[in-house]
């Protein structure tokens, strides 16, 4: 019975890494209406917003500051940082904590989160694809296949996260 | 270092204490180099400092063997070296000498940094110094005077089995003309580590105990006879009053004429011995004892003080009396690598208490539990659980805020802390500019904060370096002004209220505003107009601002502004403020003002607009209704008059772009907050009400906006940011430097 379970696993795998090499886990949310992704790795958490304090004098694109587990967490809206049109808070809106480099976390403030992409290299074109010189922040599209049309903006959070 | 890049996965929590327990020996080794250096100039040596400094550096190579630190082993293997020399008397204490040790320390601080992940590994630095220590090591002296003991009648078995050291101790003492004296005590095997250290103890502020030796006669199964050796200046009657242990006979040990060496001088100080180290072509090896060869007493237990020093491991010496040997050992100077991570140290009975406070703490969950329990079966009405509970809630905040306030106690640390640090870079700094400076220090047993006392170290270290480079004059010049040769800086700290000051006082040439004026004209930090406005505190407060570190215009200034921006920014960051007064010719005085703790605070809600905000209660001395037909605007700035006086105000609703709220003619409130001695009114629209509460830090990404000490979370997860009032006094009322800092790339969006 282990035995069956274990070959019905091995052949799972040896299917997936056929696909196309290794795979890497992308979470992907709504930016105004745009599918955006990052690796899962550098998401700890999704949370509800909870209430955010604003910090006066704070660059435009912080939106304010939480408390996760008494620890003080600077929330970024994203919107904001590309310039993209704002929604309200409504109850699909999510804060994605993630690592900020320095041992700092930051949160993300997203309108929605749709699902997690697990993207072969050859699922993930590179970012010059859109022509032109892109912003540091996008490292690629991902095209994942199987999902016919859907097209995710790949970020690398690194530039986001330094501040202007 | 390389190696601490690469594997800092698992061994973290190890490494760090390894970093934390390594600065501390360091942080010793630089006290004891501070006595000794305080004894050289008095000419008296404690060969007892020497050791420690010996066994911190002994310590400190087997932690970094320990953990791989392969520089800082390095460095330890040849300052023991050096070190061992210095406690054998091969080589003796000198301002050179002390020098190289002093640098030493500051070596190992930069390693130590560098383990840590901050900073460059110094190899170079530490490739040339070890060169300077090689040097030093083979400036060993012959020792000499190893003829002066056969003057006194002592034991020859007991000369043959002291140690080397022991040896270079009783020359010594003999050399500096102390009598020597032979004690024979018996003790219980029993009780003899106490016994032992009762009589050292009685007979220390007396003189030197070289040896302490089993005697091999008198024992028996129980008790067991040791014959101590004691130099000392003391007459043969004040000891044997001062000495006063049970089984104790003390005879002063004879002279014995036939050597002729003039008899009647107490110990003729020999040629060799007290001339400086000898020349380097002298370096032959160190002479061997006269007395080698002498058959040992094989009853005799030779307590070897310093067991782990290679040099003296002797096969011969087998410990017969193995129990007194031991009680011996544990009694002498020991270097075992005892925990000297003092990281936390905290008073038993202040735990005690913290415990028993929890045990109360206990008790009310008990009695909470119990009502909940009557209060599900019905047993009781409303009023009575209200009743109840009331009471059941005030026992519980009086526990929590005795635990609160123990807890505090718990992280005060004396200022003294950082002081001793201090000592040393004024002793390397005076040294480095050859000026004579003394510095007096009072109030190191204030008490503050530990985190306030790590992060102060560092400004205070630019002010002192600043008053020795710049304040105090050089010897000559004070002569010609009739100031003493050796100038003063005094490091005073005392508490007031709820803050700590800390003064830096030189006795040195002062500031003189004029000059400060015009270069800041020169650097355009202000205009002409303006610089007629300032006020002598703001003219002074310009050494602070970055712009001021630039070489031209510190020599104009007399140096004056080197890292104090720097120490003025860090102290600000710990809620504090810096004033500067200054007379020319007189002196300078720096005055830094801290909060005592950072930890948990009382602050004061308000609302400005729909939003909370805590100013915390420390610096604020009232709050008042504001009447707008007090307010007055002068030079562009709002004044209000209280009780007769004039108070600028800041309208925070407006300074933070807060929305209004709608029903404007409201009435407001003036929160009077006080840093220093500036005093300024913050306009809010609603006193919220008093509250503790525990700060936490803005994450790095906003450590660029100012204004804000950091932020709590109130109960119902709501954030409230705290003011950082010192920082927002200092930007309204020195609009000079917030100008010039505007320009500076700043994250304010105003």
């Amino acid at each position: 019975m282990a035995a069956l379970v274990k070959a019905r696993a091995e052949r799972r795998a040896m299917r997936r890494a056929g696909e196309g090499g290794r795979r890497v886990e992308y979470l992907a949310f709504l930016l105004a209406g745009e599918l955006y992704a990052v690796a899962m790795a550098h998401v700890a958490e999704i949370r509800r917003p909870p209430p955010i304090t604003e910090v006066p004098r704070a660059p435009s694109t912080v939106l304010g500051v939480i408390s996760v587990r008494g620890k003080l967490v600077t929330v970024i809206d994203l919107r904001r940082r590309f310039q993209l049109p704002e929604t309200p808070v409504d109850r699909k809106t999510r804060i994605l904590l993630a690592d900020g480099g320095a041992g700092e976390q930051i949160g993300l403030l997203v309108d929605e989160v749709q699902q997690v992409w697990r993207l072969a290299a050859d699922e993930i074109e590179p970012a010059s694809v859109l022509g032109g010189e892109q912003p540091a922040h996008i490292v690629g599209i991902g095209r994942p296949a199987g999902a016919s049309g859907a097209i995710l903006v790949l970020l690398d959070l690194r530039p986001i996260l330094e501040l202007p | 270092m390389g190696e601490a890049g690469g594997g800092r996965e698992g061994g973290d929590k190890a490494r760090d204490e390894f970093l934390s327990e390594a600065q501390e020996l360091v942080d010793g080794l630089g006290r004891d180099l501070l006595v000794l250096d305080q004894g050289l100039k008095r000419d008296q040596v404690d060969a007892e400092v020497i050791n420690e400094v010996f066994r911190a550096v002994h310590t400190l190579k087997g932690l970094s063997g320990l953990f791989g630190a392969a520089r800082m082993a390095g460095l330890s293997h040849e300052l023991e070296d050096v070190l061992d020399d210095l406690r054998l008397g091969r080589i003796e204490v000198s301002q050179a000498v002390l020098d190289t040790l002093f640098q030493a320390v500051g070596l190992y601080g930069r390693i130590l940094a560098a383990e840590g992940g901050e900073g460059a590994d110094p190899a170079e630095e530490v490739e040339q110094f070890l060169l300077a220590v090689g040097q030093l090591s083979q400036r060993r002296g012959a020792g000499g005077g190893a003829g002066v003991m056969a003057q006194y009648d002592l034991d020859p078995g007991l000369l043959g089995v002291l140690t080397e050291y022991e040896e270079h101790r009783l020359r010594a003492n003999i050399q500096q003309g102390q009598r020597l004296y032979r004690i024979r005590v018996r003790f219980s095997l029993a009780t003899i580590d106490s016994a032992l250290d009762d009589l050292k103890a009685k007979a220390r502020p007396h003189g030197e105990i070289i040896t302490y030796l089993p005697t091999g006669s008198g024992s028996d199964i129980d008790t067991v006879e040791l014959e101590i050796l004691l130099a000392s200046r003391a007459s043969l009657e004040l000891l044997r009053s001062a000495i006063t242990v049970p089984n104790v006979s003390l005879d002063e040990v004879g002279r014995r004429a036939a050597h002729g060496l003039s008899p009647s001088t107490p110990a003729p100080p020999p040629a060799g011995a007290t001339s400086p180290p000898a020349a380097l072509d002298d370096a032959g090896p160190p002479p061997t004892t006269a007395y080698g060869a002498v058959s040992r007493d094989t009853h005799s237990v030779p307590v070897d003080s310093y067991p782990s020093t290679p040099r003296d491991a002797s096969p011969s010496r087998v410990p017969v009396a193995s129990a007194a040997a031991r009680g011996a050992r544990a009694a002498g100077p020991d270097l075992s690598l005892r925990s000297v991570s003092q990281t936390v140290r905290v008073d038993i009975r202040k735990l005690d208490r913290l415990m028993t406070v929890v045990g109360e703490l206990a008790i009310v969950k008990t009695a909470i539990g119990e009502l909940a329990e009557r209060v599900r079966g019905r047993a009781v009405d409303a009023r009575e659980v209200g009743v109840e509970l009331a009471r059941l809630n005030r026992t519980f905040d009086r526990h929590l805020a005795q635990m609160q306030g123990g807890i505090l106690e718990v992280r005060m640390v004396p200022l003294g802390q950082a002081f001793d640090k201090l000592a040393r870079v004024v002793r390397q700094i005076s040294r480095e500019h050859s000026k004579d400076v003394n510095l007096v220090i009072t109030g190191a047993e204030t008490e503050i904060d530990k985190l306030i006392v790590e992060e102060l170290s560092d400004p205070l270290m630019h002010m002192i370096r600043n008053a020795i480079d710049h304040g105090i004059e050089t010897r000559d010049e004070r002569l010609r002004v009739g100031k003493p040769p050796v100038g003063t800086i005094a490091l005073n700290a005392f508490q007031k209220g709820n803050h700590v000051v800390i003064e830096v006082e030189d006795d040195g040439r002062g500031m003189d505003p004029e000059v400060i004026l015009e270069a800041a004209i020169r650097r355009g930090v202000v205009t002409r107009d303006e610089a007629k406005e300032l006020g002598l505190r703001e003219v002074f407060g310009l050494v602070f601002m970055p712009g001021f570190t630039t070489k031209d215009v510190a020599t104009d200034l007399s140096g004056r502004g080197v890292g104090l921006d720097v120490a003025k920014t860090n102290i600000a960051k710990l809620g504090g403020v810096v004033d500067i007064a200054s007379d020319v010719g007189i002196g300078t005085k720096m005055t830094i003002t801290l909060p005592i703790t950072l930890a948990i605070i009382s602050v004061l809600l308000v609302e400005i607009g729909p939003r909370l905000f805590a100013i915390p209660l420390a610096n604020v001395e009232e709050a008042i209704a504001l009447d707008p037909t007090l307010v007055r605007a002068v030079e562009g700035r709002e004044v209000l008059t209280v009780r007769g006086a004039s108070l600028p105000i800041c309208r925070l609703a407006r300074m933070f772009g807060v929305p209004h709220r709608e029903r404007e003619r409201a009435r407001a409130f003036v929160v009077l907050a006080q840093v220093g001695n500036r005093r300024l009114g913050f306009v809010v629209d609603e006193l919220v009400g008093q509250q503790d509460i525990v700060i936490k830090p803005l994450g790095k990404s906003l450590a660029r906006v100012r204004g804000f000490a950091g932020a709590t979370e109130l109960g119902d997860q709501r954030v409230a940011l705290v003011l950082d009032v010192a920082s927002l006094l200092e930007e309204v009322l020195a609009p000079a430097e917030t100008r010039f800092l505007a320009s500076a790339p700043d994250g304010g969006r105003g």
